[in-house]
C-alpha cells in the first residue's frame, strides 16, 4: 500500500512543502526514512513507532519506506512526525486514505502518543498552502496567525485519528488568555536630564539613523536604548508577519495576540558568536539576533567587546536589510532590517572628563581601534552621554513622555515617506540637494568643517541626512535646512580619538 | 682592544644586565673602564671592591655573557655611527652640574653637547595625560623661559614634557636639555622623533643607557633623578596624586632644588598632585615670571604677549567660553548657562570654528592663545 500526506519543513525562516510518502511492501520487516532527513528527522522512526504502539495502533509487520519529497532537499526537525505516523497508518491499511484528504500535518510526537509544538509553525502552516492545517494545541496561536479559524488542533495521535475518522469532533482550540496590555513599557519620562541623548533617540526613531552612545559606565546608555522601541510606530502588516515568522522559527514566544506588532528589542550579550548574531548553523539555518530584531531595535552594549568578526558580519545586513546565509547544502535569505543602537565606553576605564582617564595610551588606542572605521561610519549618530548631574536625578523635572515624542516621530516619518519615499537615513546622495537643501549659512558651516578636515565625503552626506531629520522634527518642519539644524546634526557626531591625551600636546 | 678609547669599555659596562648605578660606580672607583672589563673577564685579578661584587651569585657569569654579546668594539661602533657621545664621570666633558650629585651617573650618553648649557636651568615636568589647559601652560612656560635665556630641562615624554620642549624650541636661541630613559637611538614615544632631533641639534639629549636600550619602566624613575639633578628650579605643571612627576619632585627635594607648582582647577583630576603640592606649601608658579623671580633673574626680559588673531567672542559666546575653562559637555553647558540645547550648540560651534575650543569624545576644552599649532 502507498500513502502520501502533506506536511512542511523549515529552512531558515521559510517553510517548504514536503510530501511524506509511505510505502508498505512485503519483505524483511523494517523502517527506512529517505529523502535527506537530518538526525532529528531520522529519529522520527523511533518516536513514531513508540507513539503508534502507545496509542494502541498496531505496528505493521512489513517493510516500510518513508520518502520525504522533494528528496533532494534537506529536512530538518521533528515537525514531520505526525505526517509520518498518519502515513504509516494509511499504508498499513489501519485507516482509509480518503480521510486525510484536504488536511496537512505539522507536529512532533511524544513516545506516549501526545502531540507537541515545533518551532516555526507560522512558516510551516504558511507553506502547507490550501490544505487545512492540523497542529498541536500548543501551536494554535502560531498557526492561527496564518490560517485564522481554519486550524484544526489535536492533543494526541489517537485524538487526531479519531477526529479524522469522524468518530469524535475536532477539539476546540485552547482558550487564549485575553490580550494583556503590554507589560509596563519603559517610558521616556523616567529619563532625567540627558537632553542631548533624548533628542538623539527622537532623531534616530524619526529618521531610522543608527545610533552609537559614547559614555562612561553608569551614564544610562542601556536605559536610553530600551526606550527607543516605544518611540517607533507599530509594525506594518508585512513587517509584522515577517517578524512573527522569524520569532516562530527561532522558537521565541509570540505575544498574546499571535502577531508581533510592536517593534522587537533584542540585546545580545557581547560574547555572542557570529552565528548567534547573524543566523546560520550547518543545516537548520536558524535566524540570528539581527533577524529577531527585524523591524525593531538591536542593542549592542559594550560594542568594542564584541569579536571583530561578529562586528564585520553586521556590515552587509546593515546596508541591505537582509542577511544571506549560505551553506554547502542550503542557503537562506533572512530579513534583518533593524535599527542598530550601540553603546561603548570612551576607553577601558570609562574615562570621563579630559585628564580624568587612567588608561595608558596603548590600552586606549587598542580599545578604540576595535571599532573599525567602516563600522563607525555606519552610525549616523554618535552621541556623548555623561553621568547625569545629581540635581537632575533628584529634583529635575521629568522630560516629555514617550507618547508625546512618539507622536512627533510618527509625523516626521510620514513627512519623510511622502517627500523621499523612504526614511531620511536612506535618502540617496544624488537626491540630497532636492529633498534636503541647505541655506547659505549652513552651506558655509559645512564647507568650513570639511576644510578643517573634520568631515569626510561620506560623513558629509550623513550629516545632511541627519540635519534633514532634525529639521523635520522642528516646529513647522521647514523645507530648507538652516544653520541651527546643521549644528545639532554636527553635535551628534562626537569625535572619538584614540590618542586624546597621548597626542604630545 | 688597546686601540679602543676607554669610553668604549664604559659603554659596554653600562649596558650589562644587572648593572645598577651603585655597581657601576663601585666598579669604576679607582679603575679605568678597560681595567674593570679585564677584571670581569678574569684577565686581571679583581680589586677589593670589585671582588666583593663578583661574589654575588651568578653576576660574573651574566656580565661575561653580556660582554661577549656586546663587545666594546660593537658598542663603540654603534655610538660613533649614531653620533652618540660617551661621557665618563671625572672626564673634562662631564657636566659639572651632575658631577657634584650624590647619585651621579658614572657614564652618560649624549647627543649634542653640554658646552652649550652654560646658563640657568629649569626643569618642567608633568603628566603624560594632560588637559588642554595643562598643555597650554607647559608650552607657554617653556617658551617664556627659553625667551629669558633659561635652558628648559625635561623628559621628552608625551603631554607636559613634550609641550615644554616644544614651547622652548619655538624661541630661536633656545638650547633645551632632554633627559630620556631609553637608548638615544630608541625614540620613545615614537611620534616625538622630530622633537628629539630638534633638542639634540640645538641643545643636548642625555641618557644613562647605551644605544639600543628599550624604555623599560624601571628606567624612568632613574631618568627623573637626572632631571632633578640638572635643574635649579623644578616646575610641575600638571600631575596626578600618584604621578611619576611626583617622583621627580621627591628627587628634587632630596637635592634641595626649589620645586614650584602650577595650580589647576580643584575639579581637574590631572592637577590633583600639583594642587596637593600647593596645599603642602609649595610655591606657586602661574607663569614664567614667577620662576624667573625665583631664579633671581630680571623678569622684564620675558617675551611680549603674542598677537592673538582669533576674533574675540562676544555676549553669550564669551560666557560660554568662560564656562569651558574646565572641560564641559554640551549638556553641562546647557544646564549651567540655562540656554536651550540649540543655542548652546550654536555657541560652541562658533567658538570651535574660530579656534577657541576643541572637542573630543564629546568634551569641549578651551584652547589658549598659542593655539592649535602647538596643541595638535
Amino acid at each position: 500500500m502507498f500513502a502520501a500526506v502533506p506536511s512542511a519543513a523549515l529552512l531558515g525562516v521559510q517553510g517548504h512543502p514536503v510530501t511524506v510518502e509511505v510505502h508498505a511492501s512485503t519483505g524483511l520487516p523494517g523502517f527506512t526514512v529517505v529523502g535527506l532527513p537530518d538526525e532529528v528527522c531520522r529519529e522520527a522512526r523511533d518516536r513514531v513507532r513508540a507513539a503508534l504502539i502507545s496509542s494502541s495502533f498496531g505496528w505493521p509487520n512489513k517493510r516500510m519506506t518513508v520518502n520525504l519529497a522533494p528528496s533532494s532537499q534537506r529536512k530538518v526537525g521533528s515537525g514531520l512526525d505526525l505526517a509520518i505516523a498518519i502515513g504509516v497508518l494509511i499504508a498499513d491499511g489501519q485507516i482509509p486514505p480518503g480521510c486525510v484528504e484536504g488536511y496537512g500535518f505539522v507536529g512532533e510526537l511524544g513516545l506516549d502518543g501526545s502531540l507537541r509544538a515545533v518551532p516555526g509553525t507560522v512558516s510551516l502552516v504558511a507553506a502547507l498552502g490550501a490544505v487545512r492545517p492540523v497542529v498541536a494545541s500548543a501551536s494554535h496561536r502560531e498557526a492561527a496567525v496564518i490560517e485564522g479559524g481554519g486550524v484544526r488542533v489535536g492533543e494526541s495521535l489517537r485524538g487526531v485519528v479519531e477526529s479524522l475518522l469522524g468518530e469524535a469532533p475536532w477539539p476546540d482550540p485552547p482558550h487564549e488568555p485575553a490580550d494583556q496590555p503590554d507589560p509596563a513599557a519603559a517610558d521616556l519620562a523616567d529619563v532625567h536630564g540627558q537632553v542631548l541623548a533624548r533628542l538623539a533617540l527622537e532623531v534616530a526613531a524619526a529618521g531610522g539613523h543608527h545610533l552609537l552612545f559614547v559614555g562612561p559606565p553608569g551614564s544610562g546608555k542601556t536605559m536610553l536604548a530600551q526606550r527607543l522601541c516605544g518611540l517607533l510606530p507599530p509594525l506594518t502588516p508585512e513587517t509584522a508577519l515577517a517578524a512573527t515568522m522569524v520569532h516562530s522559527a527561532a522558537g521565541v514566544a509570540l505575544p498574546s495576540g499571535g502577531l508581533v506588532t510592536r517593534p522587537p528589542f533584542r540585546a545580545p550579550h557581547h560574547t555572542s558568536s557570529i552565528v548567534a548574531l547573524v543566523g546560520g548553523g550547518t543545516a537548520s539555518l536558524r535566524p540570528g539576533e539581527i533577524s529577531l530584531a527585524h523591524g525593531g531595535v538591536l542593542f549592542m552594549d559594550e560594542l568594542g567587546e564584541f569579536a571583530p568578526s561578529v562586528l564585520d558580519g553586521l556590515r552587509q545586513p546593515l546596508e541591505e536589510g537582509v542577511v544571506r546565509v549560505a551553506r554547502a547544502r542550503a542557503n537562506a535569505t533572512l530579513p534583518a532590517r533593524f535599527l542598530l543602537v550601540a553603546a561603548t565606553n570612551p576607553c577601558p576605564c570609562g574615562g570621563g572628563a579630559p585628564g580624568a582617564c587612567e588608561c595608558d595610551d596603548g590600552a586606549r588606542a587598542k580599545y578604540v581601534r576595535r571599532l573599525s572605521g567602516p563600522l563607525l561610519d555606519r552610525f549616523d549618530l554618535r552621541v556623548p552621554v555623561g553621568r547625569p548631574e545629581v540635581d537632575d536625578l533628584l529634583v529635575g523635572t521629568p522630560g516629555e513622555s514617550t507618547a508625546v515624542v512618539a507622536a512627533r516621530v510618527q509625523a516626521a516619518r510620514d513627512l519623510a515617506l511622502m517627500r523621499n519615499g523612504c526614511l531620511n537615513s536612506a535618502i540617496p546622495a544624488p537626491l540630497l540637494d532636492t529633498v534636503a537643501p541647505l541655506d547659505a549659512k549652513a552651506t558655509k558651516l559645512l564647507r568650513g568643517e570639511m576644510e578643517r578636515d573634520l568631515l569626510t565625503g561620506r560623513g558629509y552626506h550623513r550629516v545632511r541626512r541627519v540635519a534633514r531629520t532634525v529639521a523635520d522634527l522642528d516646529v513647522g518642519s521647514p523645507e530648507v535646512i538652516t544653520e541651527e539644524h546643521l549644528v545639532m546634526a554636527l553635535s551628534f557626531r562626537v569625535r572619538l580619538s584614540s590618542l586624546r591625551a597621548g597626542r604630545a600636546a | 682592544m688597546s686601540a679602543l678609547p676607554e669610553e668604549a669599555s664604559a659603554a659596554t659596562l653600562a649596558g650589562l644586565d644587572r648593572m645598577t648605578i651603585g655597581r657601576l660606580t663601585a666598579l669604576l672607583a679607582g679603575n679605568a673602564p678597560s681595567a674593570a672589563l679585564a677584571m670581569i673577564l678574569g684577565e686581571v685579578p679583581p680589586s677589593g671592591l670589585a671582588a666583593k661584587l663578583f661574589d654575588i651569585d651568578g653576576l660574573l657569569a651574566t656580565w661575561r655573557r653580556g660582554i661577549t654579546q656586546h663587545p666594546p668594539e660593537a658598542m663603540w661602533e654603534a655610538c660613533v655611527q649614531r653620533g652618540i657621545g660617551v661621557l665618563l664621570r671625572g672626564g673634562c666633558d662631564y657636566p659639572a652640574q651632575l658631577d657634584l650629585d650624590p647619585a651621579a651617573p658614572a657614564v652618560l650618553f649624549v647627543r649634542g653637547s653640554f658646552t652649550s648649557i652654560m646658563g640657568r636651568r629649569v626643569g618642567v615636568v608633568g603628566t603624560r595625560n594632560a588637559t588642554s589647559a595643562g598643555r597650554e601652560a607647559a608650552t607657554t612656560m617653556g617658551r617664556d623661559l627659553a625667551a629669558a635665556g633659561v635652558h628648559v630641562v625635561s623628559g621628552l615624554a608625551r603631554g607636559i614634557d613634550g609641550c615644554a620642549h616644544r614651547g622652548a624650541l619655538g624661541i630661536e636661541a633656545a638650547s633645551p636639555v632632554g633627559v630620556v630613559a631609553s637608548g638615544l637611538d630608541v625614540v620613545y614615544p615614537r611620534e616625538h622623533r622630530a622633537l628629539w632631533d630638534a633638542v639634540a641639534e640645538r641643545g643636548v639629549l642625555v641618557s644613562e643607557a647605551p644605544p639600543g636600550t628599550q624604555p623599560e619602566a624601571h628606567r624612568f624613575p632613574l631618568r627623573n633623578r637626572i632631571i632633578a639633578a640638572l635643574s635649579e628650579v623644578l616646575v610641575v605643571v600638571e600631575s596626578r596624586e600618584t604621578g611619576g612627576s611626583l617622583l621627580t619632585v621627591g628627587e628634587a627635594k632630596l637635592r634641595g632644588v626649589l620645586v614650584m607648582a602650577v595650580p589647576g582647577s580643584v575639579s581637574n583630576r590631572a592637577a590633583r598632585g600639583t594642587n596637593d603640592l600647593v596645599r603642602d606649601g609649595c610655591p606657586v608658579a602661574t607663569d614664567a615670571t614667577d620662576v624667573l623671580v625665583a631664579l633671581g633673574l630680571d623678569s622684564r626680559r620675558a617675551g611680549a604677549a603674542i598677537y592673538d588673531p582669533r576674533p574675540r567672542p562676544e555676549g553669550a559666546d564669551a560666557a560660554m567660553l568662560g564656562l569651558c575653562r574646565e572641560p564641559r559637555t554640551l549638556e553641562q553647558c546647557c544646564l549651567l548657562s540655562g540656554r536651550t540645547l540649540v543655542e548652546c550648540a550654536m555657541s560652541l560651534a562658533r567658538l570651535e570654528v574660530y579656534g577657541w575650543l576643541h572637542q573630543v569624545n564629546g568634551w569641549y576644552e578651551a584652547i589658549g592663545p598659542s593655539g592649535r599649532g602647538s596643541a595638535q
